[in-house]
């Protein structure tokens, strides 16, 4: 719309920007703190102007201070394989749930909704124990394993799949078509906003996790990023390097940020047409 | 030399070859869990500590593991002691050694210095008097020291020197403390522009802290010889508690609530805050990091200077194999050595618990270019053994929770210790009663 | 054969001979695939959860080879502890004091932003940051913020005021605190449902609101609010859930002081299996708290049916 933007609207826009820069000061101060050079002592440390000339030498610390290539890649195998196991469990589950008919069904379906509040981390204890007894301990797969079932995925499948019309599955059942094949040519293409936004939720969910994965990993080789960076910001006793502080959490919050703002309309109209409302 | 020699000697080069290890010997894999703070430096030495000891032993692979925090790394290894798999060897909080004893969980040290011809009686001698409380249970060995701290007075000497004190005579007693903290304290106003003094206020520090003050104001603070026993609500730890309460309320030259670490060495850098107590361990970064002369002094005493010892000992688990026990105790004789003991110390910070190992002439011009850690040793003279007791660290919780309290305004001193001995004996209940079963009340 | 048999004879009157066969195949199905998921659930939630049940009836201390049964005596100890009731205390506290802000602002957000101009998706943007980042990044920068003095709230508030106030440290601000972390990092999401919801409204029934001449107050309060029920109340469950589950910036940022004030009960339960070595009664508390979750998610899901959230 091109007309010309009202008093009114200028107004709101005026309070909106107002908000966003409010919500983002602990953002700029991130920003402006990395690049500043040599803050021990500085009575302006929490100053928002930024320092001249900028400097990387944080930068460097932090990145000496951990292996965050290393990092990286094991939050990508979790958040990945986290992700690929989901798909899975939640697309078998979701159609049972809306397609077919079976005694207990209602109540069995409620069993496993508890799991949206019951959290891996309530139960720590106990699974931390499971884990080792499967002999998964400290390792990747140990911080997966947890959350291979999602209830909130199946949940999603199977709303989704509700509101797809039969017409398309009984077609390719009328033409030989077997479950998988229903699955994987029909009914998980048209659930695709709906996939997208729980990969999301996913991914974002497990890339930011961190007590799980502390409780679970001690290699410093099998570490992810919320780890990674908890080391780097640990310190000795009493240290507080705010800009080593500042820059190990640019460097993990990063990817996600620029992920996001690359993608942002995919992910909200994902949300929008994912039925979740 | 014909064909036939030269095949011989080849065929004699390959069979050497061969037997030099070419193929793989039969190794023992241990795990040892380790809590020291990752910043790359001190990874980095651990990892290269590791290293040596398993290129030198090729018999033996030492698989470390940086576990988190003293209370994260101890969690983690009583879960693995749990399910049956725990490591051979772990690095713990100085004052855990009861509750794992009671716990069933580690070795006496005692019989493996038997089995390999050390006298368990004369072994500690090495280690510096203050450590040894902290390192036994129930008059056995079960923990070896491998690296210790102090409380440390800091001081900004340039702010001295502003204020018309003499540096290079810091205060030495609380009368002294207080007179120089107050001239410290700078205002702007009501706005207080720079402390007289700051401390950690947080889980752990301030327990150490507070014992810091009831023992140089003359008590105990718990009973070394019997676990279940501690002296909250005594004379000495009201009137430090009392003490603590007066730098922040009467005196007004400590600032109220609970002060994190990372703030009371940003406002020493600052200049904000003219005197710290911090650990002996922070030495590296404030020398590193301070801006302005410093100087560095004993904790102020009382009734007399005392100041108890923090740290980690190395322990070994039960439910070991043979190969892995014998490895373990390799592992850690290499770890606790003097060499060791003081190369870990020049780039922590933290004292060498080994004597021996400032006879070392690395030691000695260590501690010739840095007078400030001649300091820090010295006061382990007067050095304590740090609380531990059954449940340490909710104990030593039940003390802090009230002090944290006093810091707030929130409660009176006297009714804190009281409160905090009530808890504690409330939590340590479990285990007077085991004592009072078996008889050895 | 194949397609034409279907037609001609559907499923439901096929031969007798395959009817038993089939069934038992229909039978066998949902079972089928619902066991991944199923074997998952029942390794990490299931077991668990009756793990923690049988725990919580046997008591073992510290140096005890073996647990005693002591039937309901954990859960009286623990309902005499302060220390849980404070915990439970502050967790109703921060919880009240995260969902509603959270949620009221997730609104106004997702109202002010509803039309996807350029502008407005740079906004979103900003306001989903916090969302992005990993909590204990987020409680990195705000240790920074909450520094007295020093650091960038005391610094900038002192300009106008002569105050300095230790947000962490003082047993009174601790809790809002962290409250205020918590929802600076959740608005932004639960903006994203509420703009999922506003943009799928039926236009219809707006306009008719307009043409009957509801001011705009009056459309949002009889017509848009009564729509966005549904979304108000998923986002006010997962809202709580997150409440009573997440505590990774209570162990980064207070360690549950000063003096209790931030101990919530994940925290709480946290501390008594592995500080005061109490499992029993930290079995005890998480039934507790696996009550509370459960009434919570029940509810929910049942208003969310009621009201026709998904299609049945």
């Amino acid at each position: 719309m091109r007309a010309r933007i009202s008093p009114a609207t200028a107004v709101l826009g005026a309070i909106a920007a107002g908000i966003a820069l409010l919500w983002s000061t602990p953002f700029l101060w991130m920003l402006v703190a990395s690049f500043r050079a040599d803050a021990y002592g500085a009575l302006d440390l929490a100053s928002l102007v930024p320092g001249w000339p900028p400097s990387l030498e944080n930068f460097r610390a932090a990145w000496e201070g951990g292996d965050f290539p290393l990092y990286y890649t094991n939050t990508l195998i979790v958040v990945a394989g986290t992700l690929g196991v989901q798909l899975i469990t939640i697309s078998l589950a979701g159609y049972a749930f809306a397609r077919l008919e079976f005694p207990g069904r209602e109540t069995l379906f409620y069993l496993f909704l508890l799991q949206l509040m019951i959290v891996p981390p309530v139960l720590i204890v106990p699974n931390l124990k499971m884990v080792i007894s499967l002999g998964i301990n400290d390792s990747l797969l140990g911080v997966m394993a947890p959350y291979f079932a999602s209830a909130f995925g199946t949940f999603l499948m199977r709303q989704t799949f509700k509101s797809l019309p039969r017409d398309f599955e009984d077609a390719a059942v009328i033409d030989g078509a077997s479950l998988i094949q229903v699955l994987r040519y029909v009914l998980l293409p048209l659930a695709r906003p709906a996939l997208a936004a729980f990969a999301i939720v996913s991914v974002v969910a497990h890339w930011n996790e961190f007590l799980w994965p502390l409780i679970v990993i001690n290699s410093p080789t099998r570490r992810t990023l919320t780890l990674g960076l908890a080391s780097v910001v640990g310190g000795a006793e009493g240290a507080a390097d705010w800009g080593l502080i500042a820059s190990a959490t640019l460097i993990v919050s990063a990817p996600l940020l620029v992920a996001f703002v690359l993608f942002e309309r995919r992910i909200v109209n994902s949300f929008v047409f994912s039925g979740i409302k | 030399m014909g064909f036939r020699s030269n095949l011989r000697a080849t065929g004699v080069a390959l069979s050497l070859l061969l037997a030099s290890g070419g193929f793989a010997v039969a190794k023992t894999t241990i795990d040892f869990y380790f809590p020291v703070p990752v910043q790359g430096a001190l990874s980095r030495e651990m990892s290269r500590l590791v290293k040596t000891f398993n290129d030198s032993h090729p018999d033996i692979e030492v698989v470390a593991a940086y576990t988190g925090s003293y209370d994260d790394t101890r969690l983690k290894a009583q879960a693995a002691f749990d399910s049956g798999k725990p490591p051979a060897v772990a690095l713990v909080s100085a004052n855990n050694v009861p509750d794992f004893v009671i716990g069933g969980e580690i070795e006496p040290i005692d019989a493996l210095l038997s089995a390999h011809g050390q006298d368990p009686k004369t072994f500690l001698d090495d280690f510096w008097p203050a450590l040894h409380a902290n390192a036994k249970a129930d008059g056995k060995l079960y923990a070896i020291p491998y690296q210790n701290s102090t409380p440390l007075l800091y001081i900004n000497a340039q702010a001295f020197k502003d204020a018309g004190l003499d540096p290079d005579h810091p205060p030495a007693t609380w009368a002294e403390f207080v007179a120089a903290a107050q001239k410290l304290t700078k205002r702007d106003g009501d706005k207080v522009v720079r402390y007289g003094f700051e401390m950690p206020g947080i889980y752990d520090y301030l327990g150490w802290l507070t014992q810091t003050f009831a023992m140089s104001n003359g008590g105990q603070f718990f009973n070394p010889y019997n676990p279940g026993e501690v002296y909250y609500d005594q004379p000495s730890t009201r009137g430090a508690v009392q003490f603590i309460r007066d730098l922040v309320f009467k005196y007004k030259v400590m600032p109220e609530g609970v002060v994190d670490p990372s703030q009371v060495s940003t406002d020493f850098f600052a200049g904000r805050a003219a005197m710290v107590m911090l650990s002996t361990g922070s030495l590296t970064f404030i020398r590193n990091g301070a801006k302005f002369p410093y100087q560095v002094a004993f904790i102020p005493r009382n009734q007399r200077n005392a100041a108890p010892i923090g740290g980690g000992s190395m322990v070994i688990f039960k439910k070991l194999t043979p190969e892995q026990r014998e490895a373990a105790w390799t592992f850690v004789s290499y770890m606790t050595s003097s060499a060791t003991l003081g190369d870990w110390s020049r780039v922590t910070g933290y004292f060498a618990p080994r004597k021996s190992s400032y006879d070392l002439p690395e030691m000695k011009a260590f501690i010739d270019q840095h007078p400030d850690a001649l300091i820090a040793l010295k006061q382990l003279e007067y050095g304590q053994p740090w609380l531990a007791t059954y449940n340490v660290v909710a104990v030593r919780k039940a003390i802090e929770d009230e002090v944290q309290a006093v810091l707030s305004g929130k409660k009176q001193p006297a009714e804190a210790v009281r409160d905090a001995q009530k808890n504690a004996d409330e939590i340590m209940k479990p285990y007077q009663e085991k004592l009072v079963q078996l008889g050895s009340l | 054969m194949g397609v034409t048999a279907d037609i001609i004879a559907p499923r439901a009157s096929r031969a007798p001979a395959a009817h038993a066969g089939e069934r038992r195949l229909r039978f066998l199905k949902p079972w089928a695939l619902l066991a991944p998921a199923l074997i998952c659930l029942g390794l990490f939630t299931y077991w668990p959860v009756a793990s923690v049940l049988v725990d919580s009836l046997f008591a073992r201390r510290l140096g005890d080879k073996t647990a005693a049964f002591v039937g309901l005596g954990n859960y009286i100890r623990l309902l005499a502890d302060a220390k849980f009731a404070a915990a439970a205390l502050n967790n109703l506290l921060y919880a009240m004091g995260s969902v509603i802000p959270s949620i009221v602002l997730a609104l106004i957000f997702a109202l002010l932003l509803k039309q996807s101009s350029a502008f407005n998706r740079a906004i979103r943007a900003m306001l989903f940051f916090p969302t992005m980042v990993p909590l204990i990044a987020a409680a990195a920068l705000w240790t920074f913020l909450f520094l007295p003095t020093l650091g960038l709230i005391d610094y900038y508030l002192g300009r106008l005021l002569p105050i300095s106030i230790n947000w962490l440290g003082d047993p009174d601000s601790a809790l809002w605190a962290i409250t205020l972390v918590t929802v600076w990092k959740n608005a932004g999401y639960y903006m994203l449902f509420y703009l999922a919801a506003l943009q799928s409204m039926p236009e219809e029934l707006i306009e008719a609101a307009i043409l009957d001449g509801a001011g705009p107050w009056q459309r949002f309060r009889h017509v848009i609010l009564p729509l966005l029920g549904p979304t108000t109340v998923f986002v006010g469950v997962i809202a709580f859930a997150q409440a009573i589950t997440t505590v990774d910036h209570v162990i980064v940022m207070t360690h549950g002081g000063p003096n209790d004030a931030t101990t919530l009960l994940l925290y709480y339960i946290f501390q008594t299996a592995t500080e005061v070595h109490d499992p029993g009664k930290a079995a005890a508390a998480t039934v507790i708290t696996l009550v509370v979750l459960s009434a919570v998610s029940t509810f929910g899901i049942r208003s969310l049916d009621r009201r026709g959230l998904y299609a049945s």
